[in-house]
């Protein structure tokens, strides 16, 4: 049945914003994060999306066809941008000038990342109630 | 008899060539049975899907939704096939001979 590709799209944009979900909560849990073990402070992470690739048994059964496609997270970035120097010399991890590396997160602009992965994740949602009904309407053709 | 040449006394004599001894099979007998196959796997899926939330296999809750509305639709469109067969059968049977 046809309508089930438009289902597996959404299925896969609701799976990307739930890792974008994931980053988020990841970063907002770390925001205070001094020691990591790679060592220095916790870095902001940020999702990339590509479109999805098409697997081999979709190349088989000619489904690339179309020219819709779904979406994946293609990697998890790590931010390299500057850590806040916040003066603590009492801190454990602070440097030789008293000086301790905070991350470099902001939390509004967290919040407001997560409010669009929310909204995003409910218009995936509507998109794919929607093609149920058409699929139910559908069937209600013969009645 | 003229019209007995001798290419129709040779094409009487070639073997009953094989497609037309598949004639198809009714076509709602067809799409019956394959609808009852889509719809059990289907069904069979949503259990498995089920069972994997519960027991907290499962990566993501929608997955599961998902292919819970497979096995719905796969069923409405089951029942729908079945009633138009059905309807076909009476009025066959309806038919004065």
């Amino acid at each position: 049945m046809d309508i089930f590709t438009s289902l597996n799209i959404s299925a896969s944009a609701l799976k990307a914003q739930r890792v974008r979900l994931d980053t988020i909560s990841s970063n907002m849990a770390n925001a205070e994060t001094t020691r990591t073990p790679e060592g220095g402070p916790y870095r902001r992470k940020m999702v990339v999306f590509e479109p999805a690739q098409v697997s081999f048994a979709d190349h088989l059964s000619a489904k690339e066809k179309k020219a819709v496609s779904g979406v994946q997270v293609s990697q998890i970035l790590t931010e390299n941008s500057e850590p806040r120097l916040i003066f603590d010399p009492s801190h454990p991890d602070a440097n030789a000038q008293g000086y301790v590396a905070l991350p470099n997160i902001d939390l509004l602009k967290e919040t407001t990342d997560m409010m669009l992965a929310t909204r995003a994740y409910e218009a995936n949602i509507t998109t794919i109630k929607s093609a149920k009904r058409m699929a139910l309407k559908a069937l209600e053709i013969g009645k | 008899m003229k019209d007995i040449s001798i290419d129709t006394h040779l094409k009487s004599m070639m073997p009953k060539l094989s497609f037309e001894q598949q004639k198809p099979q009714s076509g709602f007998a067809d799409m019956l049975t394959q609808a009852i196959d889509q719809t059990n796997t289907a069904q069979l899926n949503a259990n498995s899907a089920v069972t994997d939330l519960v027991t907290g296999k499962a990566d993501n809750l929608h997955e599961v939704m998902l292919s819970m509305e497979e096995a719905d639709v796969s069923m409405r469109m089951l029942v729908q096939i079945r009633n138009k067969v059905v309807d076909a059968y009476k009025e066959i049977i309806q038919m004065q001979v």
